[in-house]
């Protein structure tokens, strides 16, 4: 089954030319057959917006684009990220999986980049899970960036049983590197190539290009297979579709060899999670 | 090698920037100040890749016939690069100015130099519709080698990030004329001062040591154990904190519930 990464540059605030560009994009992904089209983080607002997130914020359950975009995801699913409106003066920093006309999932980000370049922990409220949930391509899993750079989201939706894990980023290059790329491509690659590996599960990520405020947003998209090998890779600060055929049956296979899932105890985790979380200051 | 850079890959990104910052707010023309120097050479280059020669106007601003060999260097560039030149003489301006308040003290006369030539370039950048490109490298922002509102103005920086020596590693990719590049750095302020004099350090020095400081954010007593030179690492460090007011905004006194510089938060791209 065919996934495209819509690879873009955002416009930053509302102005309103971002629905647009998913519904453009939305018609390039279909003519080129695919069944699901990925966009990357905060792709109907732009990722800088700071004070402007309460204005950027959609309801869900009432925001037009959304609806619009629900209804076109009756030919095609679309990934996508928005911020939430959360209802009491909190907002997301939210993906949505779009299917069969409706919302079907939407994750809050829950690791919130402060620190640094970073300010998100200054704008969003956190989300507070990893969960996965039933779609074309099995069960899959929506991660928002900075949540995938920690071994313990994508060990949530290993053992939720993740074939898909779907990361939608705006992450922006930095470091010198040898090669035609930031050092912080490298970064992402890193972690993907690890979680597909051990989680033999397909992971696909989508970042965005363009600039705000000086930062460059590396692009550099692609999609993992339950191997562990690299499938397809979109090239580096530069707008694109691009496309890879996610053959399923590749997990069966995989895991028959490979078998992190079925050894997987997750009562043992949560069993050290707790001891660490009820223990006093260390 | 810390400060080494793929230099294709960085003019890639910078030219994107440029064209991208420019589109965003309506340019198609960017207009900066030619020296002559590597720093503006270097952008130059990168504009007219970025925007097409035609689009960028370069401002050869000299004061009287001290840099005549700069100005025929910048004429030479910007032929090469098919970029448009106005020379702008400084000197009356400046001269009028220090017949009615004279001064032996050569930093007040390079900094009216400097914000002369800062003037100039707002001034024409209207007329021509442009975005003033600026220049400053990340040496010498972290050191505070420029005149706050004089050379260190402008309305978008894509070489601020951007050591002097990895300046030079681009220009040398850019294939600026060897003229420009063997040229030894001199801010223009007086006939005979060169950077590194003024300075007291080379740049291979101070960019090694600005690179442990800042980007590996060791601490002085850190960077001096590597085997840099004690003295030498405790001006670098005293540079960078002494010039801290002219990499910010100025402090707004904070009295009301949102304040522009503390909590009225947006980004400078917003709605683009």
């Amino acid at each position: 089954m065919k996934v495209a990464l819509a690879q873009f540059s955002p416009h930053l605030g509302v102005i309103g030319k971002n629905p647009e560009i998913h519904f453009q994009t939305i018609v390039r992904a279909r003519r080129d057959k695919a069944r699901l089209v990925v966009f990357p983080e905060l792709s109907l607002s732009g990722y800088t917006l700071m004070d402007l997130v309460p204005e950027a914020a959609l309801d869900p359950a009432r925001d037009p684009a959304l609806k619009k975009l629900a209804a076109a995801s009756r030919a095609i699913d679309i990934a996508l990220g928005f911020v939430e409106e959360g209802g009491r003066g909190l907002f997301y920093n939210s993906a949505a999986y779009l299917s069969a006309g409706r919302i079907i999932h939407i994750h809050r980000k829950a690791l919130l980049p402060t620190g640094g370049m970073f300010e998100e922990g200054k704008f969003f409220a956190p989300g507070k899970s990893f969960r996965t949930f039933a779609s074309l391509f099995g069960k899959t899993g929506l991660m928002v960036c900075r949540d995938f750079l920690n071994s313990g989201s994508s060990y949530a939706l290993f053992s939720g049983g993740a074939d898909v894990i779907i990361v939608i980023s705006a992450a922006p290059g930095r470091g010198f590197a040898e090669g035609a790329a930031f050092a912080s491509s490298r970064m992402w690659e890193l972690m993907a190539e690890a979680v597909s590996f051990f989680s033999t599960a397909f992971v696909v990520y989508c970042n965005r290009v363009g600039f705000e405020d000086g930062k460059a947003f590396a692009g550099g998209s692609f999609i993992f297979g339950p191997s562990g090998s690299r499938l397809v890779k979109a090239r580096e600060m530069e707008e694109e579709l691009v496309l890879a055929d996610l053959r399923l049956e590749d997990i069966r296979a995989v895991r028959k060899n490979r078998t992190f899932l079925r050894e997987n105890r997750p009562e043992v985790v949560l069993r050290s999670l707790k001891g660490i979380i009820d223990a006093p200051e260390d | 090698m810390p400060l080494k850079i793929n230099p294709s890959f960085v003019e890639k990104v910078l030219c994107a920037f440029i064209r991208e910052e420019l589109h965003k707010f309506s340019f198609r023309r960017g207009i900066l100040g030619l020296s002559g120097g590597l720093d503006s050479s270097v952008c130059a280059a990168l504009a007219a890749r970025a925007l097409g020669g035609k689009n960028v106007v370069g401002m050869i601003m000299p004061y009287k016939e001290t840099f005549g060999r700069d100005v025929k260097d910048a004429r030479a560039l910007a032929r090469k690069l098919g970029i448009r030149t106005c020379v702008v003489d400084i000197s009356p301006m400046v001269d009028a100015y220090f017949t009615r308040y004279p001064t032996t003290n050569r930093v007040r006369t390079g900094n009216k130099m400097a914000r002369e030539r800062m003037s100039i370039l707002y001034d024409q950048s209207v007329e021509e519709k442009a975005l003033i490109l600026g220049t400053s490298n990340k040496t010498e922002l972290l050191i505070g080698y420029g005149t706050i509102h004089g050379d260190m103005a402008c309305a978008i920086n894509p070489m601020g990030d951007l050591y002097k020596t990895q300046v030079r590693a681009l220009g040398r990719h850019l294939r600026l004329p060897a003229s420009i590049l063997r040229k030894l750095p001199t801010a223009g302020l007086w006939t005979g001062q060169t950077d590194e004099g003024e300075i007291g350090l080379s740049y291979s020095e101070l960019d090694a040591i600005l690179y442990e400081l800042v980007d590996e954010r060791r601490s002085a007593r850190e960077v001096i154990g590597l085997g840099f030179k004690k003295k030498a690492v405790e001006k670098v460090e005293a540079l960078i904190v002494n010039s801290e007011f002219k990499r910010k905004m100025p402090p707004i006194a904070k009295i009301s519930a949102r304040t522009v510089g503390h909590d009225f938060l947006y980004s400078y791209d917003r709605n683009r």
